[in-house]
Order: structure tokens, then sequence, then C-alpha cells
């Protein structure tokens, strides 16, 4: 089948969403999306934005697969226990949407060179599972000016928001700087639907749809089940984004 | 005065709720900030990460209202 083809019939079923149309293809076709962690939040983030047809995905992970991380890393197999994620993740995104360009990156992200990562990126997707990280990346984002998706998960709960200083508040003005006190129990689900909202969120962003999660906070907490949508602001005290205007 | 606190997860067991599931009656006295109220509780610092209220974000310096229904968050940063 030619390429111009496949792309109409792949993408058919979501062109007609309202203000997608050719145009917002386009512009997902022409965009960099920068993931950043391909655990249970990329493993479904990441798969719904190739399938979407972002034009370049960046799976950035220096971990190896380990057993445990099967019950929500959907994209690998148990014979891949032992094997860096990244690689395999590209390579089963590869299979799902041959027609865009993903990048395995093996590095372990931190502050001295999560700038440099993040490159050209449209949008980064911070589907890390530390703390310590996270703020790595979100100083980053702030320094390059691009705009972060974060999602958090423990348990049933979730966090989401859409994160661009100085426009909304970043990601140091409301996350606490307390680490959980263990290592949180993570079912499958909680961070499925998260890293589904987070794409979501970059899919809005990237073709103009909605209006973005910016100055709110989404928690999901699925014991109840509830979900609450909650204004944060800009701490002006906050040591990653005070003063920037 | 009484405010309401609620909490899902691990939280809930330690915030041991009596109106419903999620929520436990608390009567304080003056207006203390949810830090002190918390301290009251016997909960200890870094189960609770923040607070919202009324829709909108709370720091645990945040001093609740006669009847206020405040939801605790613990820290979420898993993946």
């Amino acid at each position: 089948m030619p390429r111009s083809k496949r792309h109409t019939e792949r993408y058919a079923r979501q062109i007609d969403t309202p203000g997608w149309g050719a145009e917002g293809q386009k512009r997902l076709g022409a965009s960099h999306v920068f993931v950043a962690g391909i655990g249970g939040l990329g493993c479904a983030a990441a798969t719904y934005l190739a399938a979407a047809g972002v034009g370049k995905l960046t799976i950035c992970d220096c971990d190896l697969l380990e057993l445990s991380n099967l019950n929500r890393q959907v994209l690998y197999s148990t014979v891949d226990v032992g094997s860096p994620k990244a690689p395999l993740a590209a390579a089963r995104l590869r299979a799902l949407n041959p027609d865009i360009e993903i990048i395995p990156d093996l590095t372990e992200i931190d502050h001295a060179n999560a700038a440099g990562l993040i490159g050209d990126a449209t949008v980064v997707v911070d589907c890390l599972d530390n703390l310590e990280t996270r703020v790595a990346l979100n100083r980053a984002a702030i320094a390059t000016r691009v705009p972060m998706v974060y999602a958090a998960c423990s348990e049933l709960t979730g966090h989401l928001s859409f994160l661009r200083p100085p426009d909304t508040p970043c990601l140091e003005c409301f996350v606490s700087r307390l680490p959980p006190a263990v290592e949180p129990a993570i079912p499958g689900v909680t961070p499925a639907t998260m890293g589904s909202l987070q794409a979501m969120e970059v899919v809005k962003y990237l073709t103009g749809i909605g209006e973005p999660l910016a100055g709110r906070l989404l928690i999901l907490e699925g014991t109840e089940p509830r979900i609450d949508v909650i204004q944060i602001e800009r701490d002006p005290d906050c040591p990653a984004c005070r003063g920037l205007s | 005065m009484v405010i309401y606190l609620r909490s899902g997860g691990k939280l809930r067991e330690r915030l041991k709720p009596d109106v419903d599931q999620y929520t436990r009656r608390v009567e304080v006295e003056g207006t203390p900030s949810l830090n002190e109220i918390l301290a009251d509780l016997g909960i200890p610092d870094g189960l609770v990460a923040f607070a919202f209220a009324e829709g909108t974000f709370r720091r645990l310096d945040y001093r609740p209202s006669e009847g206020e229904i405040v939801t605790l968050q613990p820290p979420v940063s898993g993946g």
C-alpha cells in the first residue's frame, strides 16, 4: 500500500475528531515528544503517542527490565527480563507504527544532562518513578522552555498536570519535597490510566484541541472512585521557577 | 470547631475514618494549621504531602475553617 494511502487509513478514526483534521495530524507528525521513563506510565503514554502518529518519539530510560515490572509495563514480555527497556519499547512501538521515528536512549537522566537530552523536543512527558530525577527534568524543562506533562502514581492514586511556567506552576511549586517512605505499590491499572491521560494532554496540546490541564492538578482516587481537578498556583518561593517571567 | 479530613489509600488506615469510609470528623481548638492537626492525630511527618479544599491546593500550613472538608494527599512519585 502506498505510504500516503496507508497514512490516511491509519489515522482515519482520529482525524474526524472535532478540531483535529488533516492539519492536526500534520502537526502531530511534525512533533518530537521526549518520553522520560518507559515504565508503567511511559508504556501507556508512548503507545498512544506512537499510535496517534507523533512524528518523533525519544524514549529515555536506563533501566533493565525486571520481572516485577511486568504487572504494569505492557510493552515487554517475560523473555525480555534482564534486557534494557528503551530498545525493547522502541522495537514494539516501531512494530505498532513503522511510519514514525523512535529513538531509544539509555542515558540516566540527571541535572547535568537533562536539558541536552530534551534537545529540540516539542513536549516532555514525565513518566519517571522517583522525585530526584523528576526534579532534574523539571529544571531542564524550565531552562529549555519546553512544556512538560507530569503524572505520578501510587496504589490507586494518580496525579496529572500540564506544566509550562511562567504560565503555570512548575513541578516544584506543588510537589512535596518528601519522597514516599517506602517504594509504593503500583497496580498496573493506575499508570495505565494516568499514562493514557498524559498522552491525551500531549495530543491536545500538539493538535490544538481543547485546553490543556494548565494551572490545575487532576487527582484520581481509584478506591472511591473519584476524580478531582483542583487549582494550583505558582509558589513565589519555588526554588526552580522563582522569578521566571 | 469541627473540620472533616478525607483520604484514600494507606493514609486512610492512619486517619481512622468515622463519618464514612474516607472521612474523619475532627474537633479542634482555635484555628490550628493542618500540620498541627495531623500531629495531634498522631499522623507522622511525611505521610501527607499536601491537601485540597473546595477545589484548591493547600499546603500543610493551611488553617481550615469551621465545617471545611479537607482532602489529604500522600507523596506520590511512582510511575
